[in-house]
């Protein structure tokens, strides 16, 4: 039980440590600034896309989640709203992510996939996936 | 193009120590069974029959037929039979028919249909275990 402890806790400073690599490597990308709010992007003076979500991305997530959860068409989702207020269980977001990775052809990280508790958050992980996507 | 997802062959990994840890193993198996559905829907030719979303379902909803289980050793044990299934159909061990049949139309097989007892007597859940009570 110990060791399982231990290492499930390594796995986690490693994907720390990386990321935090990559920021170095790179020219100072707009991941960081993702997850403390995205309020901190707009302010940057780099030549890059802020970090909001574009409408269309917040609109297909919505459709998917929409579809997912069997909502009618007519419920409002705003950026805003949490999954589980639309009433999915757990196991329901990680279909949802699992639908978006498809869609968009990206590949989720478990760290990041437990953070995504509302479209909005889910729009700007997958727009800042997208966008490190093609430098591979 | 995401790297192709390629299901690795672990050894039985030990028990989970609680809840937690188990809900991340079923996670991350139902992870595992959705990034393997375009190799799946490959192998079948299930293409023109099937939208990779109808099987998400089907296998998130056998996942919630379970759901009500609490004990960690008992999901261990059903995520390892789900492995094993799962490492059957990517291995082309079964055949179309098969998964047509078991998770593409309707409710799959007969025997699965009928609900788990969810606790409809105390008496025949006590007269199944043992004799005397």
């Amino acid at each position: 039980m110990a060791s399982l402890s231990t290492t499930s806790l390594s796995f986690k400073a490693s994907s720390i440590k990386s990321t935090r690599i990559s920021q170095v490597l790179r020219k100072p990308s707009s991941f960081q600034s993702i997850s403390f709010g995205r309020f901190q992007s707009s302010k940057s003076l780099r030549l890059q896309i802020s970090c909001a979500a574009k409408p269309e991305t917040v609109q297909k997530v919505s459709d998917i989640v929409k579809e997912q959860l069997a909502l009618s068409a007519d419920t409002a989702l705003t950026a805003e709203s949490k999954f589980s207020a639309l009433g999915a269980d757990s196991l329901d977001t990680v279909e949802i992510v699992m639908a978006l990775e498809e869609k968009f052809n990206i590949s989720v990280e478990e760290a990041d996939a437990q953070n995504i508790t509302t479209i909005q958050e889910a729009a700007d992980l997958i727009e800042d996936l997208v966008q490190k996507k093609p430098a591979a | 193009m995401a790297a192709p997802f390629t299901l690795r062959k672990i050894g039985v990994p030990p028990n989970s120590a609680n809840l937690t840890e188990a809900r991340r193993r079923v996670f991350d198996f139902f992870r595992a069974a959705c990034r393997s559905i375009p190799t799946i829907m490959d192998i079948y030719n299930l293409q023109d029959v099937v939208a990779p979303s109808q099987l998400r379902f089907a296998i998130s909803s056998q996942i919630r037929n379970n759901a009500h289980v609490t004990d960690p050793k008992v999901i261990d044990l059903l995520l390892f039979k789900g492995m094993e299934e799962l490492t059957d159909i990517v291995d082309h061990a079964k055949q179309r028919h098969h998964i047509i049949g078991q998770y593409v139309v309707g409710e799959g097989l007969v025997q699965n249909t009928g609900s788990k007892d969810q606790g409809k007597s105390d008496f025949l859940k006590n007269f199944y275990t043992s004799n005397y009570f």
